[in-house]
């Protein structure tokens, strides 16, 4: 029985000696944690996530920017690492776009990163108490700032699944909002952008942060505000609103001198280790069967002659075969790893502006289409004027015009035109949208 | 005062012996005792080349008449090394070691304690020096315990040298924790990291050029800096219910290693040395290319090429250029022990110097290692471990790439009438048909991981009190594992994919610098107690503190100065830290009931906190029991009956394993964007009240014995299941996380491990010993509370895991015509059928065989090396015509024709049959020995032996044993192009003075 007793005494000890033993809590060692922001906003901090805003943007780009220029037939995606490129987006053989495969799931997934980001913010500034750290103006300039850029980031994400819809409420992780259908979801998108004008409107004079050099002439409230109402030009005419299109543009940094056709706001890049490199660029040199962005060749021989668009491609020495394919011409659209890829610019709205007249004052659609065709060295539209063949028109300076900056797939579809993009091989498809990744649970 | 002793012995020494020269008097006597002082009765003495013989009485006396002195005598008993003993004269005082084998007679039980083999409840593997290193010398550690015992899986990741292997103990214990076994050595937790080097920012294997994914740069792993000659043995607890003394770290296992240590006696030395070379295991050859299928493929301009090329005898095996080289390899091991009853050493040098199967790779290493015992009181035994190691590998560029880099990704693309050599002036030319030239890779690109660390440990065991029957010890141990690791991955400015003006980054300096620091201290009680009807409790109880600190810095520069490399001398720099650490508290008991060796129980808990819980303070209980019944010792059988054992057993313990890695917390990650900062929110979301997964083990088993144990069988039975377990669940991407790290589901292993150890043959010249194991291991997700979805590979168009609740937890799906409702098809399972593993050690006079036959039967990877050489049309099968079923369409066309429809042919059974091990040896006779050095050398042993020497699978790549994403995930056997494995030859050269 003693024996037990002490027995019991160093188990006793022991429990003692464990519990008296308390163990250091570590917070994230290896970077800043969600919940720090949500008690103590600072003005620095705001910087700090803006920043994150304009580089989860970026993530995943030069995916998106493929999926549209492969599907819409642009150029075809040649890659050693990767053979879905010319097989999945092509429809190549008996192969259909996957839902859980890093063409819609890595640019998916990163646009709703920088939607959360933005929503994080938005929830920042709502959750506390910030009138010590920013004025009334600057926290409306900074909603309107982050209402556009997610409205904005939605479009790109429902360009990708189009019928498919998208959730557009997604501010509570913990309950997402429903995926909406593609009608309604550009309705949500041209609220969320009038909203955000909005705000941008009552931003006062300055955001309280700096923007990158791609926002250049945009990074005021007041400028940025003809950004947002471009975008929802873009969204109105995706809606076939012509009216709308017109209106808005009439708001926008729209110019249509002719002289400015890059006027506009830009992802931009550097070859910053801590930043991302323009993902559409590959060296002439570096153009090889196992990495390259190949023409269409229908691209090249559809053009008009002297059409100096052109420029945007470069014709290799010997051509670049790969799975059946075979080209000598690639995109060369961005010449260097920190040339900036345009958001909207001002080509774009000449365009859409074109496209608002339409039906209504075709001359002013021509006269737009001229502007146009005169900065590409070209003669003026000399075709009928019949809505149909100016939109055939229109859809063929989108074409050249917008070259690799993701608009020829969206554009055919929304007039549906997909089965004229040509087919490169027997068994190919051309895809209308992309399926809602797997992961969504849909 | 000892001196004088010492003096005196001589004296007295001369005394005798002079008498017993001078009369020739031939009868000797003498006492043989144990280490520890005892003597040893029963022991025998022979003397040597006559059958004469005695043995020694109850107080270790002997007598032996001889027919002359000097006479050399012959010591032998059952668990005692054997000792040769040259004598002139009367008396002989004989000390005798304990033998290896003996060791391996005994099993770790506790942090503290071990147990006799035959009573103990748990299937414990212990694998001895002979086992180890006997046959062949390995490479590393980890590499020499393919097939010796059952239960583990023990993958290669990849056959760059200096290691990456994985071992999995009883099949999958985690999907995201930790799955790699606790190691501890001579009582010191020992890091196992392996460390990316930040090729990603080359390679952009996981595209984006994110850092997140530092998988797939192919790090090596830290166990592989022990030597493994320094290792007496090797301990491995499988499970949870062996090894939930180890509390929240054992759930992947614990391997429990011991080094050499030195023994009172004369002076050993022992210098062995290892020379050979290493070659391609399986090379798959160049494809049968003709006029036809180079048009085919090609067009019209490669076909003037390849004819040109063929015509003037410049077709090249680029795969033969750049893995057939034959490495050289040198092993050195030299040690020295010895000491006298107080004080003991073992010291010992290693070097290891081998070139890998490709150019400018390889693997050094240098390793001091000093063990010293000292028994200051009688009461007090001091032991200290020291090990100094240096290590250097050169890994190369390999595995997956989104950038046509990897020298294995070029390869895939790369025809033999390719012009890829330098010219005269050394300029390589750029790869006409890739973005980067492999021979030019191979040449210029350094990527070399260099560890300096030492492993330092004590222990203190103080008798506390000794009684008749009772005694209380306390042992204090510490233990340090410190190191340095240096990365440097070099890509010059001249390489083809780092040349402006082909779009590169004019070089690339990677420099990684991890510093490692992990100490851990305990105190522990034992109590022993024994009942007068021979009953004996004993009592452990103990405390137990870890803390782990690893702070890990990359630096990514990029736009290199003229030919320099440090990272300040380039346009762009990026800067990486990651920084870890953990505390953890411990506490535990244990009693153990010996009842007269017939039935021995167990019952015992850990308690352990941990800052890398959620709530660091929040004690975590891990309790254990087990019982062992010896029916032998009941008396059924006399002994002369053929039954020698017959033991049932059964235990059962918990174990857990800690949330992976910044699991706690959602954070911001920073980037940049055209040079402003930012902070963008994790792909991932953790949990702040993430809980650690729970492993609960049942095993139960028989161990049997026959004709006194030449012929033993083994079976064990075990359900293991992991409780809480630890997902990184896919979380609908639209809320901004593309995962979520919860406790989500449960898991269970079931298996079977069968061994068998014989003596078949047992005569005077010719011994046969045979070890055959086998085993079987079956997993199912039990529950899991989110969506089922998949992991670990490139998506289901190409084959991927897919955690699914009621199925394996290894299941490889994908798409495929008939899919079940969840979409998908199943296409195979990495988990085998059924391991195997026969050794046999046959001995004949002087000559030594063993080899060691490995089998995995079963299990499959997903091979998407033969896709990547398809799409170029460069697969070496691309026209054999045996897949299709139609068999219309040659392999390579039938494969790319299942792109998008199928992915069952990517899915291809990873089977294997190995000559894993084989060594012939040949110890030279004393005779010859006897002249050498005035009979100084005690034994020599040359011979031949190799690794890997036969392999028979039908996978269609270098090796089924490969992971493009390292080792410490389940989900390993995904191939991409990886650096392909290698067979060893080695001629072996041992002496013994």
């Amino acid at each position: 029985m003693k024996k037990h007793i002490y027995k019991l005494l160093f188990f006793a000890l022991i429990i003692g000696a464990v519990s008296s033993c308390q163990i250091e809590e570590y917070s994230d060692l290896n970077g800043p944690e969600v919940d720090a922001f949500a008690e103590n906003l600072t003005r620095g901090d705001l910087q700090d996530l803006i920043g994150g805003i304009l580089f989860s943007s970026r993530e995943r780009l030069g995916t998106y920017f493929d999926d549209c220029g492969v599907i819409g037939r642009e150029y075809w995606r040649f890659s050693g690492s990767d053979p879905r490129f010319t097989t999945d987006l092509l429809g190549g053989d008996n192969s259909v776009l996957d839902n859980n495969t890093f063409y819609i799931t890595g640019p998916w997934a990163s646009r709703y990163r920088s939607v959360k980001n933005a929503n994080l913010i938005l929830g920042f500034l709502d959750g506390q108490d910030v009138s010590g750290q920013f004025t009334a103006a600057e926290v409306n300039a900074t909603r309107g700032f982050l209402k556009t850029i997610m409205a904005y980031e939605l479009l790109l994400n429902l360009n990708l699944t189009y019928d498919n819809g998208i959730r557009v409420d997604v501010a509570d992780e913990n309950n997402l909002g429903p995926f909406v259908g593609r009608a309604e979801a550009l309705s949500a998108i041209r609220a969320m952008l009038a909203d955000g004008a909005t705000d941008l409107s009552t931003g006062g004079g300055n955001f309280p942060f700096i923007l990158s050099s791609g926002f250049a002439g945009f990074n005021t409230p007041g400028t940025f505000l003809q950004v947002n109402k471009a975008i929802a030009a873009r969204v109105a005419a995706y809606q076939g609103d012509n009216a709308g299109i017109l209106n808005l543009l009439g708001d926008s940094f729209l110019d249509l001198s002719g002289g400015s056709m890059d006027t506009g706001v830009y992802y931009t890049f550097s070859e910053d280790a801590n930043d991302i490199v323009n993902p559409l660029f590959i060296s002439v040199g570096g153009s090889s069967a196992a990495q390259a962005r190949v023409v269409q060749p229908s691209f090249i021989t559809d053009a008009e002659a002297g059409d100096t668009r052109l420029e945007k491609t470069v014709q290799l020495a010997a051509p670049l075969t790969l799975d059946d394919l075979t080209g000598d011409y690639i995109v060369f659209r961005y010449t260097d790893n920190d040339v900036p890829i345009p958001m909207i610019r001002n080509e774009e709205l000449v365009l859409l502006y074109a496209e608002g007249n339409v039906s209504t004052n075709s001359s002013e659609a021509v006269n737009a289409i001229n502007t146009v065709r005169a900065a590409a060295g070209l003669g003026p539209y000399t075709g009928a004027t019949d809505p149909a063949s100016l939109i055939n028109e229109i859809l063929n300076q989108r074409r050249y015009s917008l070259f690799a900056e993701g608009h020829r797939w969206i554009d055919m579809r929304r007039f549906n035109k997909l089965g004229e993009l040509p087919l490169d091989r027997p068994e190919d498809d051309v895809w209308s949208q992309f399926p809602i990744p797997l992961t969504e649970n849909q | 005062m000892k001196q004088n002793n010492f003096y005196h012995r001589i004296l007295l020494f001369f005394l005798f012996v002079f008498p017993c020269l001078v009369f020739g008097q031939n009868t000797i006597t003498g006492t043989v005792n144990s280490e520890s002082g005892d003597s040893l009765p029963f022991v025998n003495v022979i003397e040597k080349g006559t059958s004469n013989g005695t043995t020694t009485d109850i107080d270790g006396n002997f007598s032996i008449d001889v027919s002359s002195v000097p006479v050399t005598l012959i010591f032998s008993s059952l668990g005692m090394e054997t000792i040769e003993q040259s004598v002139s004269g009367s008396p002989v005082n004989v000390t005798m070691a304990e033998s290896a084998q003996a060791l391996s007679e005994v099993v770790v039980t506790g942090l503290a304690t071990s147990i006799k083999r035959a009573n103990s409840a748990n299937a414990v593997a212990s694998i001895s020096a002979e086992e180890l290193v006997g046959t062949t010398p390995p490479p590393t550690l980890d590499g020499a315990l393919y097939g010796k015992f059952a239960g583990a899986i023990v993958n290669q990741n990849s056959g760059a040298p200096g290691g990456g292997i994985s071992i999995k103990l009883r099949g999958v214990t985690s999907l995201q924790g930790n799955t790699q076994p606790l190691y501890i050595i001579d009582g010191v937790y020992v890091d196992n990291s392996s460390i990316a080097a930040g090729l990603n920012a080359v390679s952009a294997a996981a595209a984006g050029g994110n850092s997140a994914s530092l998988l797939q740069d192919n790090a090596s792993n830290r166990i592989a800096d022990i030597n493994p000659d320094d290792i007496e043995t090797l301990d491995v607890l499988k499970g949870a219910s062996a090894a939930a003394i180890y509390g929240s770290r054992a759930a992947a296992g614990v391997v429990i290693i011991t080094t050499k240590r030195g023994r009172a006696g004369e002076t050993k030395f022992r210098f062995n040395q290892s020379t050979g070379w290493v070659e391609a295991l399986n090379l798959l050859g160049v494809r049968d290319y003709n006029e036809q299928r180079v048009r085919d493929s090609f067009g019209d301009d490669a076909v003037a090429d390849f004819i040109a090329a063929r015509n003037q005898g410049r077709l090249v095996d680029y795969e033969e250029e750049i893995y057939g080289r034959k490495g050289f390899i040198s092993i050195t091991n030299f040690s020295m022990s010895g000491g006298n009853s107080d004080t003991k050493y073992y010291a010992s040098f290693g070097h290891n110097n081998e070139d890998g199967i490709v150019n400018n790779t390889g693997y050094k290493k240098t390793s001091l290692r000093l063990n010293l015992d000292h028994r200051p009181k009688d009461f007090l035994k001091l032991s200290f471990s020291t090990n100094y190691v240096h290590s250097s590998s050169d890994r190369g560029f390999f595995n997956n790439d989104n950038s046509g880099t990897t020298i294995g990704i070029a390869l895939t693309s790369t025809r033999p009438w390719d012009q890829l050599f330098p010219d005269a002036n050394g300029v390589y030319p750029d790869h006409p048909n890739n973005s980067s030239n492999p021979l030019q890779t191979r040449d210029l690109v350094r990527n070399n991981e260099s560890v300096n660390r030492i492993i330092m440990g004590g222990t203190a065991t103080l008798d506390v009190f000794n009684w008749e029957n009772s005694s209380l010890e306390l042992i204090l141990r510490g233990g340090l594992d410190f190191y340095g690791q240096q990365s440097r991955a070099i890509f010059p400015k001249e390489l083809q994919f780092q040349k402006l003006t082909n779009g590169g980054l004019n070089g690339v300096s990677i420099q990684g610098d991890t510093q490692n620091k992990n100490y851990n201290l305990s105190a522990f009680l034992v109590h022993n107690f024994n009942t007068n009807n021979d009953i004996n409790f004993r009592t452990q109880a103990g405390l137990t503190r870890e803390f782990f600190d690893q702070n890990t810095e990359l630096i990514t520069a990029s736009g290199l100065v003229a030919s320099e490399t440090n990272v300040d001398q380039a346009a762009n720099t990026g800067v990486n830290q990651t920084r870890f650490l953990q505390q953890d508290s411990g506490f535990f008991v244990q009693e153990e009931v010996n009842f007269q060796d017939k039935v021995i129980a167990t019952l015992g808990v850990r308690g352990d906190k941990s800052s890398n819980n959620g709530d660091a303070n929040e004690i975590f209980y891990y309790p254990k029991g087990s019982l062992a019944v010896n029916l032998h010792e009941m008396g059924f059988w006399n002994d002369s009956s053929k039954w020698s054992q017959f033991k049932v057993r059964a235990a059962y313990g918990e174990s857990g394993n800690f949330p992976p890695r910044g699991g706690l917390f959602t954070s911001y990650n920073a980037a940049s964007t055209d040079g402003l900062l930012g902070i963008s929110i994790s792909t991932i979301r953790g949990d702040g009240n993430l809980k650690s997964e729970r492993q609960k083990e049942l095993e139960f088993g028989a161990d049997l014995g026959f004709f006194d144990g030449r012929l033993q069988l083994s079976g064990t039975y075990y359900i293991k299941t992991i409780e809480d377990l630890i997902l990184r669940a896919a979380l609908e991407p639209s809320t901004g996380f593309s995962t979520q790290i919860v406790n989500a589901g449960e898991m269970e292993n079931r298996g079977i491990e069968l061994s068998l150890y014989a003596t078949p043959v047992m005569t005077d010249d010719f011994q046969w010993d045979l070890s055959v194991n086998w085993f079987k291991n079956e997993s199912e997700i039990t529950r899991l509370d989110v969506e089922p979805f998949n992991i670990g590979a490139f998506g289901a168009t190409l084959g991927t895991y897919r955690i699914e609740e009621g199925r394996s937890a290894t299941q490889l799906v994908g798409i495929g015509p008939n899919p079940d409702e969840s979409g998908f098809q199943v296409h195979g399972d990495a988990e085998p059928d059924f391991q195997m593993a026969m050794t046999n050690n046959l001995s004949y006079k002087n000559v030594d065989l063993s080899f060691l036959w490995q089998w995995k039967n079963g299990g499959d990877n997903v091979n998407l090396t033969a896709l990547l050489t398809d799409l170029n049309g460069t697969s070496a099968d691309y026209d054999t015509i045996d897949l299709d079923p139609a068999g219309q369409l040659g392999n390579g066309p039938y494969r790319l024709s299942q792109l998008g429809s199928s992915a069952e042919v990517f899915v291809e059974d990873a089977s294997y049959l190995r000559l894993r091990e084989v060594g012939l040896y040949y110890n030279l006779p004393d005779k010859f020995l006897d002249g050498i050095l005035g009979g100084a050398i005690d034994g020599v042993r040359i011979g031949f032996s190799g690794t890997n020497l036969i392999n028979i699978f039908d996978y269609n790549s270098y090796d089924p044993e490969v992971s493009n994403f390292g080792g410490n995930t389940p989900f390993t056997g995904i191939e991409v192009t990886p650096f392909p494995s290698s067979k060893r030859y080695l001629f072996n050269f041992t002496a013994n003075f």
